[in-house]
């Protein structure tokens, strides 16, 4: 499986979207191919890109020295998780063969800003997603402000 | 009546034997909170550690609630390079905390040249010798290693 909308569909953060949201927001991300030691974000850069993971094994690496690693198709690495005030806060190496689909960090954050059911939906499964997989990220309630993240 | 018979006739001997016993053993519960104090203290400095904890004892009573098919399902092999490489990956864990930083153990494997460190560290997650603690580190699960070795 490497659709975008079957990943979007299969994915904890969006499978709650409605149909046509998932379409729009398939559109805004495209397949890249990993390979183990390759990174896709270095801490203290500039942040260009959120990544969805389609395949493969990520170390999402923090500053202080925690970590987590994102192994299941559909796992979301952006928002506070990955960056602050546009800049990396997180090194993302990869640990096993695979391909991610990434999406423009200014392009996703105009969609969940957005006064609209998908961005609230999105907002809602991301907090959840957060408190699971990383609690201890702590969880940015205003996401009117691009520099939050 | 003074001196050593005046202990014998009121049971000296054996009130000193348990007054020292009881002196004793008050020392070596004393030493012994003194030699765990810095557990607590690490965990007052870092209290998402308390809360990691008891997600990770949640985790394992789960896991051994799943039914033995479901955990032949989790559980992953190694081959015999891998085994060897787990053995040194086993060394490196040993330098560090109980409660490790995973990147960290990534760079020692790196710097230790240890052969494909990226796969072979996402193996020994896959195996769950390596274990998420809940609270952005990890620990090296010494039974599963032994097993897994063997």
């Amino acid at each position: 499986m490497s659709n975008i909308k079957d990943i979007l569909k299969c994915s904890s953060v969006f499978g709650s979207l409605e149909k046509a949201d998932i379409e729009r927001l398939g559109m805004l991300f495209e397949i890249r191919q990993i390979k183990p030691g390759d990174i896709l974000a270095e801490a203290k850069e500039a942040a260009g890109y959120f990544y969805l993971l389609n395949k493969g094994s990520i170390l999402l690496a923090l500053e202080d020295g925690r970590s987590i690693v994102l192994n299941e198709r559909g796992d979301f690495m952006g928002m506070e998780l990955v960056s602050a005030g546009g800049i990396y806060k997180t090194t993302l190496t990869v640990l096993a063969k695979g391909s991610v689909f990434a999406v423009s960090r200014m392009k996703f954050l105009e969609i969940i800003r957005e006064d609209s059911h998908a961005a609230a939906s999105i907002n809602t499964s991301w907090r959840k997603y957060l408190e699971s997989n990383a609690s201890f990220v702590k969880y940015i309630e205003d996401k009117s402000l691009p520099e939050n993240f | 009546m003074y001196g050593l018979e005046a202990i014998n006739a009121n049971n000296g001997w054996s009130i000193s034997v348990v007054g020292v016993s009881i002196v004793f053993s008050g020392l070596v519960m004393l030493s012994i909170v003194i030699s765990q104090l810095y557990k607590v203290l690490a965990l007052l400095e870092d209290p998402s550690r308390i809360k990691a904890f008891f997600k990770l004892k949640k985790v394992r009573k789960k896991q051994a609630g799943k039914g033995p098919e479901k955990q032949a399902m989790d559980r992953e092999t190694l081959n015999e390079n891998q085994k060897e490489i787990a053995k040194q990956f086993d060394l490196l864990a040993g330098t560090m905390q109980e409660s490790f930083s995973l990147p960290r153990l990534l760079l020692l494997a790196r710097i230790s040249d240890l052969k494909d460190p990226y796969s072979n560290l996402d193996q020994l997650l896959k195996t769950k010798i390596i274990v998420p603690d809940g609270s952005g580190f990890f620990s090296w699960d010494k039974d599963r290693f032994g097993k897994t070795i063997s």
